[in-house]
């Protein structure tokens, strides 16, 4: 009974920390943002004001300009309408002319008759153009009776007082601004330190009994995941440190999807032990936290397919990361009380922001629906940096880009990284991408470690060569035989399938089902395939360097 | 001992029908991927068809109800023909809504067709029989036992010809993925448009059967009450066998008898009003626990 | 004249700085909170003209029914067109409206509050068994589950009491007449659709169509399956509810046996048809949907003699339109619309084009 109880306090006291902690958060980007927010304001103020003195100007303005200019600029805009206006009936006349002339030569005629009525109906038309220009002309001759000449004095004087006002205003909002700025910064800056203090008091309640080194982000230890008998991902073990690049490369169906699936929480991972060192420098165990509450500690991810919001632009997509954030509640928002505005705007001026970093500001306002695939990629990297992530978690970035956006992608990693400060974690097909960004990278297959190290030793390693790589044809059987368990990890493109298969498989069976049955389905493929595959690996081997 | 066989006597009919609307909703489910709410309005409309041969031509009701069987029949496969076949890429809640659009259409249709009057609807077979167990009379009409022979001939039939016959294995494929069917040198469309066909005869037969023991058919909606049974039934063994939501199909009016049944012995009466309340309670709670039904698969979510 | 001057004074185009009327009728017309109120008193007079009997009696009738339904299709539309749930459950839910208020007005005499708390409160409860079964079955099979929840509820109502009559009406104390339900109904109905307004243009909105579009992404960005369910399916069962207090108001009486009644299978597929005709993501649309398939008869048709001699046929007709919609015009009246605002922008570009030449 008291252990319940004091689970149920311990239980209440995180949630209350988790609180305090968001409400800071929602402070210190409230604090970032301040500054951005008004100084948007006052150029919109300053526009408007521009606006309205211009309109003043406009009078005077009239009386400044070069009358005949103006006038010879208006008539011919009007002349020009004419034109338009005209065209049809110049165009209904040759028609016509046309017609007439192919039916008398059909008929073996003189067309005579129909070039004289052509010429008669043009002359016609141009006389009407004729006396339309003499009605512009008189038209010209009274503007300039009624309007005298310019009068440039007045107008110069009206547009120094003008500027002046303007600056004088300029000087006055921008004042204003900055006192705005200070005052709510000083009240924020309060309200910060009571959320810290408070944060303080109840993090000291909470006592954690993990070790984690300190330059470690992530650690991963004899992770498992077995999907009844096929065991997806077996005693995996690594590290992620903070503030690198680490990728996860592997052959199909080798369970890397898997690993970040368990990282996040979307599956229950059958053993294994998974530690974060989370926003605020707390080791935290991953496995006592739900899918939807490990991107407040500092997770945040991508998918492989894009998954975005297709009904809403791309701005409003990247707040749906922030949906956690708001600190009013469905009632607030029911009610369209003012309050929900004033945090939408912070957090719109937030995302705007991280789409100007990611090159986007363009496409704000755009529908995600119809949106070139590469951008879209964009937007969700954008969407999951909304979270400020402590780990970003790229699932297949550059699957669907031609070279030239990978490229532009591994900047655009690198750049997050040193930008955001976090650490992120990628699987990948693309080996140039990932041999050039990566700081160290594992290799995977049938869910167990072949190698992890900096890009050149995954590269040299002779098991990743075989397995995932592919043996190149020079070093073909003998070397092969020689590493039994290398053959045995040989996954060429028959073998893969069938795993695909077998995975079906274990999928639809029961979980009633007895283990043994689906074990022997898993381990079967690759004891009985592995003997008699030279030739076929061989073969496959071939396509997969084709590719 | 009399009593529980008597109140099982009376639920012969109910099963019957609802066991016959299963089977015809399941059959357009595995096919057309969906629930087809416009079955009762189809069968309704059978069953008027005979009516109309019985009461206006005469004919003896052996005869009349295939004619009406073979009229729902024509409905059906119109629908398919016609709204189904190009309303392929319709979504699923599309296209349940198309059929409920068509009970609207045949909900207006019928009246103009047939009058407003409700048509009178005879027997199979007039007649009890009765036999006396423990000192007690147990009464069962003949018509109940007639129907109860139908629909274990329609039911034996159906399953032989699913196991057996080219038909039925087409018709498993289609269930399984309609475009890999497609793929292989299946005509889908044949098999869609005769599983609406033998869904429309079905529903037709299972409205005579229920118009058969009130002699009259009362209205349009006359199926409603068995169709949601019937998808109660469909989703409590489990879209995912052909045997599942049959089973489930006897199980529900049973239990329902059953319940009355119960609280008459214990000495609640008033049990027999909240019979159906209970069914569909424990129904729902079985099916939240058992997702996929009685005799449905799990299967793994992949994300 | 204006290249003139911008070009040489650097003057912006519009020769007249908008006046503060104008700046304000703008801001009106871009907001869509003040498009309800708006709608809201143009019903309220409508009603008053018809109860009066200024404008032929049927409307008021006709329309009170609409808008009572309207309120359960506006839910609806959210619901679907939101959270991409859907429901057959309806009919039983209407139910909960209907007969709190019986049993609280006509039987234990209290007032109307009284009715209305316990209506949301019930609905609230319901709602959440919805929202969490819905969190273990999806799709097809939900629908099923909460067509039987529905009859459930509708036995439930059977066994409880087969007809009811509320024959009086009390609002803080005074008499409510059949006839001026449509007020309460069109001030109810304006409420609800801002609320649903609000709703869908704040981050719970948001949050809906992330689940709506993939579950498993809006959860990696911190979206609740469970919370964000359940709040949807409460919303539409409290607005459910609630539609079954305004019948109650409007009609007075209800049968829960009767197969073509409230709580049968048929008003829910019509809340369902209601709510595709008009388009399944616009407030606007539900409430036009619902007029065309509960209001168009009394309204309009009722008026058309043929109509009068063959009421069957708007049914007929009206499954037509289901079907012809569904299948090929999938995003119903409010895209029509849409589509329309479109044409005619595209059509005033055009003539432009004619007249001034297409470089202007």
């Amino acid at each position: 009974m008291a252990k319940i109880f004091d689970k149920l306090t311990a239980r209440l006291i995180e949630t209350r920390l988790l609180k305090a902690r968001q409400s800071r958060e929602w402070t210190d980007t409230e604090l970032s943002e301040l500054p951005v927010m008004q100084e948007r304001k006052t150029a919109s103020r300053l526009s408007a004001k521009q606006k309205s003195l211009n309109n003043r100007l406009k009078a005077s303005a009239f009386k400044a300009c070069d009358k005949e200019e103006y006038i010879d600029e208006l008539l011919s805009d009007k002349l020009r309408r004419y034109d338009v206006r005209h065209f049809m009936s110049y165009r209904a006349a040759y028609h016509s002319a046309a017609k007439a002339v192919f039916k008398a030569q059909k008929n073996g005629e003189d067309h005579d008759a129909a070039l004289d009525a052509l010429a008669q109906k043009t002359a016609a038309l141009d006389g009407k153009r004729v006396e339309y220009i003499a009605k512009l002309e008189e038209q010209k001759k009274k503007f300039l009776e009624q309007n005298p000449a310019s009068d440039d004095a007045e107008y110069q004087a009206l547009k120094e007082a003008c500027e002046k006002e303007f600056d004088e205003y300029k000087a006055e909002t921008e004042k204003r601004g900055a006192e705005y700025v200070e005052r709510r910064t000083a009240k924020l800056r309060s309200k910060r330190e009571k959320y810290e203090a408070k944060e303080k008091e109840l993090r000291a309640k909470v006592k954690s009994d993990i070790e984690l080194p300190d330059d470690v982000l992530l650690r991963v230890e004899n992770l498992k995941m077995y999907f009844g008998g096929l065991k997806a991902v077996d005693d995996l073990t690594f590290d992620v440190k903070a503030g690198e690049i680490f990728g996860l490369i592997g052959p199909n169906g080798a369970g890397k999807t898997t690993v970040f699936n368990c990282i996040t929480r979307f599956y229950n991972a059958t053993g294994g032990n998974m530690y974060f060192r989370n926003k605020d420098g707390e080791a935290i165990d991953l496995r006592r936290f739900k899918v939807h509450d490990v991107i407040l500690e500092g997770i945040s991810r991508t998918f492989q397919n894009v998954e975005l919001v297709r009904e809403i632009s791309v701005l409003e997509n990247l707040l749906v990361a922030c949906t956690r954030n708001y600190r009013s509640g469905m009632f607030v928002q029911a009610l369209g009380i003012p309050t929900v505005r004033r945090e939408d705007d912070i957090l719109k001026s937030k995302a705007m922001g991280i789409l100007k970093f990611m090159g986007l500001e363009n496409y704000a306002a755009w529908p995600a629906m119809g949106l070139p695939y590469g951008i879209l990629k964009k937007v969700e990297i954008a969407r999951a940096l909304m979270a400020n992530p402590k780990l970003i978690i790229l699932d297949e970035p550059a699957a669907g880009l031609n070279n030239t956006e990978t490229a532009a992608l591994a900047d655009t990693i690198v750049k997050i990284r040193d930008e955001f400060g976090c650490a992120v974690f990628l699987v990948e097909h693309d080996m140039s991408l990932v041999m050039s960004i990566c700081d160290r990278i594992l290799a995977i297959s049938f869910g167990k470690t072949l190698a992890i190290g900096t890009p050149r030793e995954v590269q040299s390693d002779k098991a990743v060569q075989e397995a995932y790589l592919g043996v190149s044809d020079d070093q073909d059987e003998p070397a092969a035989e020689e590493k039994t368990d290398a053959a045995e990890e040989q996954p060429d493109a028959t073998s893969g399938e069938e795993h695909d298969a077998t995975e079906e498989k274990a999928d639809a069976a029961s979980v009633e089902e007895p283990t043994e049955k689906a074990d022997k389905n898993a381990e079967s493929p690759k004891k009985t395939v592995a003997p008699k595959k030279p030739a076929a690996a061989k073969r496959a081997k071939k396509t997969k360097e084709g590719e | 001992m009399a009593y529980f066989l008597n109140n099982l006597f009376i639920v012969i009919l109910p099963i019957c029908i609802t066991v016959i609307v299963t089977l015809a909703i399941t059959v357009i489910f595995k096919t057309s991927y969906t629930t087809n709410f416009a079955q009762g309005v189809i069968s309704a409309f059978g069953a008027y068809v005979a009516a109309k041969c019985l009461n206006s031509a005469g004919l003896s009701i052996w005869l009349a109800v295939p004619i009406g069987a073979v009229a729902a029949m024509a409905i059906a496969i119109f629908v398919d023909v016609v709204i189904f076949r190009r309303g392929r890429y319709v979504n699923g809640l599309g296209k349940q809504i198309i059929t409920m659009g068509l009970i609207s259409i045949i909900v207006g249709a019928t009246p103009l067709i047939f009058g407003a009057q409700t048509p009178k609807f005879g027997k199979f077979v007039e007649g009890n029989q009765s036999f006396t167990v423990g000192g007690e009379q147990v009464t069962v009409t003949n018509n109940a036992l007639v129907c109860l022979g139908i629909t274990i001939a329609i039911v034996v039939l159906i399953f032989v010809l699913l196991r057996y016959s080219k038909w039925g294995l087409s018709v498993r494929a289609t269930a399984s993925n309609e475009y890999v069917a497609e793929m292989v040198g299946i005509n889908t469309h044949i098999v869609t448009a005769i599983s609406w066909g033998l869904a429309g005869a079905l529903g037709a037969f299972a409205a005579a059967m229920a118009a058969s023991n009130s002699t009259e058919i009362s209205h349009v909606y006359i199926m409603t009450n068995y169709q949601v049974n019937a998808f109660l039934a469909g989703i409590l063994g489990g879209f995912a066998t052909f045997y599942g939501p049959v089973v489930a199909a006897i199980l529900i009016p049973l239990a329902s008898s059953l319940i009355t049944w119960f609280g008459n012995t214990v000495g609640i009466p008033s049990l027999s009003g909240w019979a159906m309340v209970i069914v569909y309670a424990l129904s729902l709670i079985a099916i939240f626990f058992k997702p996929q039904g009685l005799f449905g698969k799990r299967t793994v979510k992949k994300v | 004249m204006k290249g003139y001057l911008l070009k040489n004074y650097g003057l912006n185009k519009s020769p007249l700085a908008p006046s503060r009327l104008t700046l304000g009728l703008k801001r009106v017309i871009k907001n869509p909170m003040y498009y309800f109120i708006i709608f809201g008193i143009i019903m309220l007079i409508i009603g008053n003209l018809s109860v009066k009997k200024v404008l032929p009696y049927s409307l008021s009738t006709g329309l009170a029914t609409t808008f009572a339904y309207s309120i359960a299709s506006v839910g609806f539309c959210l619901l679907m067109g939101y959270s991409g749930l859907a429901s057959l459950g309806t009919g039983g839910f209407i139910g909960i409206g209907t007969y709190s208020i019986y049993y609280v007005m006509t039987v234990a005499n209290l007032p109307f509050i009284f009715a209305l708390v316990a209506a949301v409160g019930i609905a609230v409860v319901i709602g959440a068994i919805v929202g969490f079964i819905s969190l273990r079955i999806e799709g097809i099979y939900l629908c099923i589950l909460t067509l039987g929840l529905s009859e459930i509820l509708r036995n439930l109502f059977v066994v409880l009491q087969d007809t009811i009559i509320s024959s009086k009406f009390y609002l803080f104390g005074n008499s409510v007449q059949r006839s001026s339900g449509i007020f309460i109904v069109t001030v109810a109905l304006v409420i609800v659709m801002i609320i649903t307004q609000n709703i869908i243009n704040s981050p719970t909105g948001r949050a809906m169509l992330a689940m709506k579009n993939s579950t498993s992404a809006a959860q990696a960005m911190g979206v609740s399956l469970m919370k964000y369910r359940l709040t949807a399916f409460i919303i539409c069962t409290v607005y459910a509810s609630l539609t079954g207090i305004m019948l109650m108001i409007v009609i007075r009486a209800a049968q829960a046996s009767n197969s073509a009644g409230f709580y049968a299978l048929i008003t829910s597929l019509n809340i369902l048809a209601a709510v595709i005709i008009g388009g399944y993501r616009s407030v606007w649309g539900a409430v036009f949907g619902t007029f065309i398939m509960y209001g168009l008869q009394t309204v309009l048709l009722s008026r058309v003699q043929f109509f009068v001699d063959n009421p069957v046929v708007i049914t007929f007709i009206s499954g037509i339109l289901v079907i012809l919609v569904v299948m090929f015009y999938p995003g119903g009246a409010a895209q029509l619309v849409r589509e329309a605002k479109n044409g005619i922008k595209k059509l005033i570009r055009k003539i432009k084009e004619c007249r001034y030449g297409k470089d202007i």
